[in-house]
């Protein structure tokens, strides 16, 4: 019974590796993809990449592929991956943040009665 | 003599460009917009849950693996739609690209379903 839950908990944890991995790469494959068409492809071979070994169920194996694939992806890991403007690390982060609320601007400086 | 033909051009050209920039185009996305609107800020955008809706069934409606009929709000990508988990992923992803989000691995590993997905964006506080 245990044997049996281990086994499964391990399987799912490998599941998760995977999925995590798949979207880490997926991410990497859009930030080297200089053009949206040329993104297309990469993510279409890297599909195939994971698809390939969709049907192993050697658990020993597995955690081989996976080490190896998260391995292959942090070596060709971008420099400078794209990161969404507003996030830790993005090109807009923190900049001009919105006032606290009780704060208002007076656009027009103290003439509104002339 | 280039000085004074600029002057000269300039003192006669008139562009329009307030009027070319009319508001015709971008009306119908900012009036939904509340009063409290700064041009300038890092975010001043703000989702209703419908337009949260529509956006996300048109983004897996128009997954190539799933039949847009089967689509609705509340569906499951995996046991209703008959995806595996790397398609999911990749709905997520089209999900954070089309909300311009940032969803971090393992919450976005969670969302499986439609239901999860317009409920989180919906309380994402930089989705737009």
């Amino acid at each position: 019974m245990s044997g049996a839950a281990s086994y499964l908990m391990r399987r799912a944890a490998q599941k998760e590796r995977v999925r995590i991995l798949y979207r880490r790469a997926l991410k990497d494959t859009l930030t080297w993809a200089v053009h949206r068409h040329l993104f297309y492809p990469d993510a279409d071979a890297l599909r195939e990449r994971f698809d390939a070994n969709k049907n192993v169920e050697d658990i020993e194996t597995i955690d081989r592929m996976i080490a190896d694939g998260e391995s292959q992806y942090n070596k060709w890991r971008h420099p400078d991956p794209y990161i969404v403007p507003w996030a830790p690390g993005g090109s807009k982060f923190t900049r001009n943040p919105e006032p606290p609320s009780g704060i208002e601007i007076v656009y027009d400086y103290g003439r509104e009665d002339h | 003599m280039a000085s004074a033909l600029r002057a000269a051009i300039l003192g006669h050209v008139r562009v329009p460009v307030v009027v070319a920039n009319g508001s015709k185009l971008l009306a119908p996305l900012w009036t939904h917009r509340t009063t409290a609107v700064r041009s300038m800020s890092s975010h001043d955008d703000h989702l209703e849950k419908n337009q949260v809706i529509d956006r996300i069934l048109d983004i897996v409606k128009s997954f190539p693996k799933v039949d847009p009929s089967k689509v609705t709000p509340e569906v499951h990508f995996q046991k209703d739609l008959g995806l595996d988990s790397l398609d999911n992923v990749e709905i997520i992803m089209a999900i954070e690209e089309e909300f311009k989000l940032e969803i971090p691995d393992k919450e976005a590993d969670k969302i499986d379903s439609c239901a999860l997905a317009i409920e989180y964006v919906y309380n994402h506080p930089m989705a737009s």
